[in-house]
Parts: C-alpha cells; structure tokens; sequence
C-alpha cells in the first residue's frame, strides 16, 4: 500500500515535470529543431534572444507593467480590505461582492469588454492599457489575502493605538501595515506574478509596445524553435529563483 | 460493559526523546482513572497506546486479561473521546452517535433506536437531528461522550475532555461524567491537567511528570499523604518546614511540608512567631501570608477560618498539622 | 456626528477608490459588452438593433453551438481527470510524506507554475509532437512502430489543461487536507470503520469543500481559455474562446464575440449555482 503511494506519486511528479525538463534540456539543442535527438549542450540560442531587442524590450514592458499594476492593486484592496473589515457598513456584503467579482469571470471576457469600451472612448491600446486591466483582475486577488488577515487582534492593535492618541496616518504605518506584512508580501508578489505572466488581456489590449508573453506568442508562429525554449526557459528560472528567495527570507517562519 | 486493564513496563520513544519510562498501572474494571500531570508529561502518549492509536517501543497492554499490541483500534474494546471531540461535521447527531454501529453492520432502525437511547442519557434527544456546529462546546462534548458509548465498550477513553470548556460549565460537566460513569460501569480513564478535575471525578489518580508515574492511588491519598514532591506541589499548594524543627523522618534528603490548610493556631510542629503581611478573602477561608519574626525569615501561606483572622502586622504563634515527610523527585 | 458615523464614513472613503475602479474598468465594460451583444453588424458598421439575433444565431449555426458543446465536454473531462489525478497526490502527500518534508513535496508539485502559461502549453506541444519526446520513447520501447498522431487533437488539450489543474487541484485538496484534525480518521477507526469506510464516509465529504473549490475554479479557468486549445488543439474543433477571438480577428464582429461572452458567462455562472454550497467564497 505504502510502496503504492510512493510509486503513484513519482509517476504524477513525472508527468508534471516532463514539459519543464523537455523545455530546459532543449534549450541547449544545437540544431534548429527542440525535438529528440539531443545533440547540444551549446548556449547560442540563449545568446540570441539576450541579443534579440523585441524580445528584452518586451521583458522591460512586462516588468513595468507588472511592478506598476501590482502596487496600484495592493494599493486599492488595502485601503477596501481596511474599510470594510473595521466597521458594518450597510450593504458591505454587496460591496464585497462586486470586488470579488472579477474572480469568477474568465480574463478574456474582462479584455474584450475593456477593449469595446476603450474603442468607443477612443483610446488607444497600450501598456497602460493593459495595466488598468491587470489591475481589475488582481484587485480581488489583493483584496481577498489582505480582509482575510485583518482578524480580531488586528482591530484590538488599532483600537490601541488610537487610544493611545496615534492618528489614522500613523496607525495604517506603525501598526496596520507591519501586522500584514506577510500578508501584503504575498498578495503583491502574486499579483506581479499574474500580471507579468498574463497573455490574453496583454494581447487585446497592447498594440505596438507589447509585453513578453504576446511576444512569446508571435514567436510561436514562425513554429518550433530553441530560442523559445530558451527564452521560456530563463523566464522559469527566474521566477524559481526569486521564489526561493522569497521562501528563504520573507515567508520564511520564524523558528519555535 | 466493563474491563480491567494492565499496563507492564511499557517504554515510549519519539527519536531520541523517551516519552514514557517504564510505566506499570493497574485499573480495575468499573474505576474512574485519571491521568494526571502538567503538558508534556506522557499521559495522552499513554491513552494513545491504550485506544491502539499508537504502539509502544516495549511493554505490554492488557485488556480484561487479553493482550492488545496487535489488535487494532477499531477492534479494541476501548472507544475513544477525542479533546477536540472529532464529531463528523458533516453528520446530525443521530447519525454520529449511530456511526460505530453503522460499522458493526446494524441495520439502521436498531441503530437510530440506540442511538435515540444514548442522546437520551447525555440529555440531547431533542437535538438529533441537529449538525455538530449548530451546538455549544458542553452540547458537543456530550454528544462526543454519547457516540463513544453507543458501541458499549468495556473501557472509555478520555482525552483532555473537558478542556475547551469554561470553568463553571467544566464543573457541572464533571458531575454528569462521573454519574454517567456510575449508570454504565464502564472503566474510565481520564486525561487532564487540572487537579481540581482530578479529584472531583476520579476513585483513582495517577499523577505523571516527565514520562514517569509519580503517585497513584485515591484522591484523599495522593492529597494528604502525596509519595513525592512533585506530586504534592502538582496536587496543591505545600509549605517547605525547616528540617529542625519536625522530628518526623531523620534523614537529611526529606523534606517536611504541609498544606495551608494545615497551618494555623495550633499544631503538633511549633513553627515560631510571624507577622500577617497581607490576606485576601476566598468566601470559605482566608489566604493569609506569614513571615517568621527575625532577619530573613521564612515565609508561610495558610488559610484560616473566615471568623479568625489576625490584624494586619499582628504577631501570631504559627503551628504545622499532619505534615508528611517527602524524598525530593526523582 | 456621532463617533460610528464617523467611523463608516471613513471606512466608506478607503472603500470608494476600489470600487469606483471595479465599477469603471468592470462592470460598466461587461453591461456595455451585454448591451453590445444586442446589436449586428452591417457591412463594418455596428447597429443597435436590441434584438437576441446573434443568440438565435449561436443556437442555430452548427458552427457556433458545437463550440459551447466542445467547451463543456473539453471542461468537464478535464475537471473529472484532474480531480482523480489531484485527490490521491494530495492524499499521499498530507499523510505519507514526513511533515518536515511536506512544504518541500507541495512546492515542487506546483514548481511548474512558475514556468509562463504561453511556455507550458509549448512545451506540451514538444513533448507530444510526431517527433517529440513521449513518441520518441514509445517507439523506442517498441509500444509504436509509428507515431500517432495527438496534437492539434482534443487530447492534446486535455493533457495540457490537466497538466494545469493536477498543481491547482492538488494545492486546494492538500491545503483542505492538513486542515483536518488527524482524531476524525482516529475516531470513525475506533468506532471499527475499514479503511474504506473511513475513506468513503468521513474524509471524502471533509474534503468536498477542497475538491469543489478546486473544481470551480478549474471550470472557469478551462472553460475561458484561449492559449491551450490554440496552442495544442488546433483548428479542427474550437472551443468558445477561440470562436470568440476569431470573431473580433477576422471580420472584427464584436456584437457576436460579445454574444459568445455573455452565454460563456452564464455557464460559468451555473457552475458557481451548482458548486456554490461548498464554496467558501461568501466568507471571503
């Protein structure tokens, strides 16, 4: 039963990681073709799309994309979280509601009705664009992590502090803000996480300056090719490292 | 019901750490056992070992004579009570109290029949039908009680049951443990860490520290003639007399105490001349806090009567009744 | 004004700023996209005719309806496959693996995550091609003489799309798991449950709300998606996000597209209807 287990899990690891191991190790093919035989190991395609400008420029437009559209998220579902977890406010139910909402609703559906709005107010699409999309999509995201740690004690700290005469300025910074840390770290490395890897919103939404995962996109059409799985590959080795950062220093959990 | 239970040399380790060190119990059938000690000290390590739940690393379990190691769980004639009740949210009461009869192939109208009986005992028949999370925690406990029964085990199992309870409906839950006790003969054992529970509900303590068994026996026993120290300082509040003045036990690795109860006015242990420093009223007693007259003197709790309390820095005689002498803890 | 007076009136200024931006970038482009639903094109030129025409249209051409057929089919078996994949791993890991060991055992079942989701369904495609790896191996163990064929097939998709949900599902079902107190399978064992009566009669409805959260959620990730159907299922059936962007592609139909949004909706909210008792989400 035990030996059962053990081997029904190496086989699920082995089906969830074959893509990941298929992606990397043919990174390195030396011909123009990511499929069997492998005959590298050789760096040229990583070489290649360092070098390709598209490509890191688009990296850049992810990146401002994401940091930015993140930050406006935590922002706002702080400030709502804050507000509706202090005090009953009639019809907070709904409120909360409406800010959940986006979460059950499919991006594409967010993108296309963001986009006919836009097109009949005569913007153009762009990163910003895409930004105020990616911020409706992580808004309930942010907003659900952060009301979820604003427990009881929370409330009990703040309700010291003003009695203690702090101003609600400095409560949100010397008591709010430090209790959640962990909370306010996660729901902003998620948030930059979905944003920086969203295709669909990013896709409608851009037109010239466009983000990586639409560029990965247009190069999928030319067919396969190393330089994807090369590009693809540095992408998760990226986020793996930061993930192991993150893991080490700020979730990790104090020692009791 | 009922079962008698034998537990020889039994020896748990978790790694490196010993959790209980040789530890042999008697219980006769029809007792209430209470298992008694401070966290950490082995006492549900040893209520897992009884209900199966975990094997020990050497020794031996016997149930009404039959030796349990191999036997699992579900086939002991012990039910559990979990400290967290582990009622099955998802279940009404009815179905819950049924459950272990569900298991043994009842069919469903013998079972709802005595599961109807036992909510009945715990005074819950009118909630059958009701979910766990629709009840207080004294209605859950009941109902964790109840289920346990249903399946008439010949020994009940009890993890810190009380705990999760407020100091009054912990009372009133100890009453009904011990008469429900008395209507099913069934053998009890009882974890718990509160000594005033202990003594309340149990025919017999067995105080543990530190993976040992300190003291058992009847409750007046393990209160005023405690076998170590730890066990008297665990069961209530002791004062330390110097060696020279008792002449009880004349080796020098004992130690003379007695309760607060025991020093007052007069005594067979003249502990000399001490002042009332303060006092607080308990409605049957005061709890008063004398020091020895003279540079350093020791200090003395005792509880007097409520129509005999010195002034406030008045000079009494203090005298010491029934002390025992103690070996420090091993 | 009265202290709590003041008290909601603050707390209703920290709310207004998100919801203003929900109302703004949300709900009005989704009642827009409804009233939009309503009109025809003409030539290019767009008429607001409020009439269900594009709907009469979707549940009369073969074309449009056999894409909400293929979505709900494609759906649910990816839902059904990935919670059988999803419960035992979760299991195993909750229970059989040390638990010092068991934060590790989580991140690694989700670590492909943090791979991009374009990169995944890629990288599928790779693996499954007439000369990729799994056909490679195959034929190498002699289970093929020839490769068969399974991109551009609805398997391909599914595979893709259970790759997916297996990490999701598997992180929901797990995180509900650990949650459970170890004395329930404890208590039904004591009261002489087999292992499977445990199994059947108390840890599986414990873990419903899991599984349901986790199957919601791959609903309305699966059925709203583009990339892996695009990617690895190709053109020979379509599911309804790809009829979607191929009406605002090729003939720039927004009214149909926003026909299609709206049925995608209504069936994503049916399955909220028929999960919602094990959602947890009111309590959010």
């Amino acid at each position: 039963m035990r030996m059962l287990g053990w081997a029904y899990m190496a086989a699920i690891f082995i089906f969830i990681f074959l893509p990941v191991v298929v992606l990397v190790l043919f990174s390195f093919q030396e011909s123009r073709l990511p499929v069997p035989p492998f005959d590298g190991p050789t760096l040229k395609w990583y070489t290649q799309v360092i070098a390709d400008r598209n490509l890191m420029e688009a990296l850049r437009n992810s990146l401002f994309v994401a940091l930015i559209s993140a930050a406006i998220a935590l922002l706002l579902g702080f400030f709502a979280a804050q507000g509706l977890s202090r005090v009953k406010l009639p019809g907070s139910v709904l409120m909360r509601g409406v800010l959940i909402a986006p979460m059950t609703v499919s991006y594409l559906i967010i993108a296309l009705g963001l986009l006919t709005v836009f097109n009949n107010m005569g913007f153009r699409p762009s990163l910003w664009t895409t930004g105020i999309g990616h911020v409706v999509i992580n808004l309930p995201l942010c907003f659900a992590i952060l009301f979820a740690a604003m427990g009881d004690h929370q409330k009990n700290a703040e309700r010291a502090a003003r009695d203690l005469g702090a101003s609600e300025i400095q409560i949100m910074f010397l008591v709010t803000a430090p209790m959640l840390k962990p909370a306010l770290l996660a729901a902003y490395f998620l948030a930059v996480t979905f944003s920086w890897d969203e295709f669909i919103i990013a896709f409608l939404l851009t037109r010239f300056d466009v983000t990586l995962p639409v560029e990965i996109w247009s190069m999928l059409r030319s067919g396969l090719s190393p330089a994807t799985n090369a590009i693809g590959s540095l992408v998760f080795l990226v986020s793996i490292a930061i993930l192991i950062i993150l893991e080490f220093t700020v979730f990790r959990k104090p020692k009791s | 019901m009922t079962a008698d239970v034998s537990l020889k040399s039994i020896h748990q380790m978790f790694g490196s750490f010993q959790a209980l060190d040789d530890i042999n119990l008697e219980f006769g059938a029809g007792e209430f056992v209470v298992l008694l000690g401070p966290s950490g000290c082995g006492k549900s390590t040893l209520l897992f070992i009884l209900g199966g739940f975990l094997t020990p690393t050497s020794g031996e379990v016997l149930i009404g004579g039959a030796n349990m190691l191999q036997v699992a769980p579900k086939d002991r004639p012990t039910t559990t009570m979990f400290q967290d009740y582990a009622l099955f949210p998802h279940m009404s009461l009815r179905d819950n109290v049924a459950f272990g009869l569900r298991m043994r192939g009842q069919n469903k109208g013998q079972r709802n029949i005595r599961a109807d009986e036992m909510l009945d005992l715990v005074g819950l028949l009118d909630k059958a039908h009701h979910k766990p999370h629709e009840l207080s925690g004294g209605q859950r406990q009941r109902v964790a009680l109840a289920r346990a029964l249903a399946v008439d085990p010949e020994v009940l199992l009890l993890d810190e049951p009380l705990g999760a309870l407020d100091l009054k409906l912990r009372r009133q839950m100890q009453e009904e443990l011990k008469a429900i006790q008395r209507k099913v003969g069934t053998t009890f054992v009882h974890v718990t860490h509160d000594q005033e529970e202990a003594m309340a509900i149990a025919d017999r303590i067995v105080v543990m520290n530190h993976g040992k068994v300190e003291d058992a026996g009847p409750p007046e026993d393990v209160y005023l003639r405690p076998k170590t120290l730890f066990s008297a300082n665990f069961m209530g509040d002791l004062n330390t007399i110097p060696a020279g003045l008792a002449n009880k036990g004349s080796e020098a690795d004992r130690i003379i105490c007695a309760r607060p109860e025991n020093i007052g006015h007069k005594g067979e242990i003249n502990l000399g001349n001490a002042v009332l420093e303060s006092s607080s009223f308990f409605g049957t007693y005061h709890r008063c806090h004398f020091r020895i007259s003279g540079k350093g003197g020791q200090e003395y709790v005792a509880h007097l009567p409520v129509d005999d309390l010195p002034k406030l820095g008045e000079e009494v005689q203090l005298f010491a009744s029934n002390a025992v002498a103690l070996e420090h803890s091993s | 004004m009265s202290i709590e007076q003041q008290e909601k009136r603050r707390a209703l200024g920290f709310v207004a700023p998100a919801l203003l931006w929900t109302c703004a970038f949300f709900l009005v482009p989704f009642a827009v996209m409804v009233l939009l639903s309503l009109a025809h094109l003409e030539g290019r030129e767009i008429i607001q005719s409020y009439d269900l025409g594009n709907y009469l249209k979707i549940f009369t051409e073969p074309s449009l309806f056999k894409g909400i057929v293929v979505s709900l089919e494609i759906t649910l078996i990816v839902t059904i496959i990935s919670v059988l994949l999803a419960w035992p791993l979760a299991w195993i890991i909750a229970t059989q693996v040390p638990e010092k060991y068991q934060r590790l055992a989580i991140m690694l079942a989700v670590l492909p995550f943090w791979t991009s989701y374009v990169v995944r369904s890629y990288s599928w495609a790779l693996v499954l091609g007439q000369q990729g790896v799994l056909m490679q191996m195959l034929m190498g163990i002699g289970f093929l003489d020839e490769p068969i064929q399974i991109m551009a097939t609805r398997g391909a998709t599914v595979i893709g799309f259970v790759h997916f949900f297996v990490m999701l599902l598997t992180l929901t079902i797990y995180s509900n798991l650990i949650q459970l107190s170890p004395n329930y399978a404890r208590a039904a064992a004591d009261l002489g449950a087999s292992g499977w009566n445990t199994f059947r009669l108390v840890i599986l409805p414990l873990t419903l709300p899991g599984i349901m959260t986790g199957a919601f959620l791959t609903f309305v990730l699966c059925i709203g998606d583009y990339i892996t159907p695009q990617i690895l299922g190709g053109n020979n059936e379509l599911t309804m996000p790809q009829l979607i962007m191929l009406q605002l592609g090729r003939r720039g139909d927004f009214p149909m597209a926003s026909a299609l949004s709206v049925i995608l909706m209504l069936l994503v909210t049916l399955a909220y209807a028929a999960t919602a008792r094990w959602l947890k989400m009111e309590r959010v």
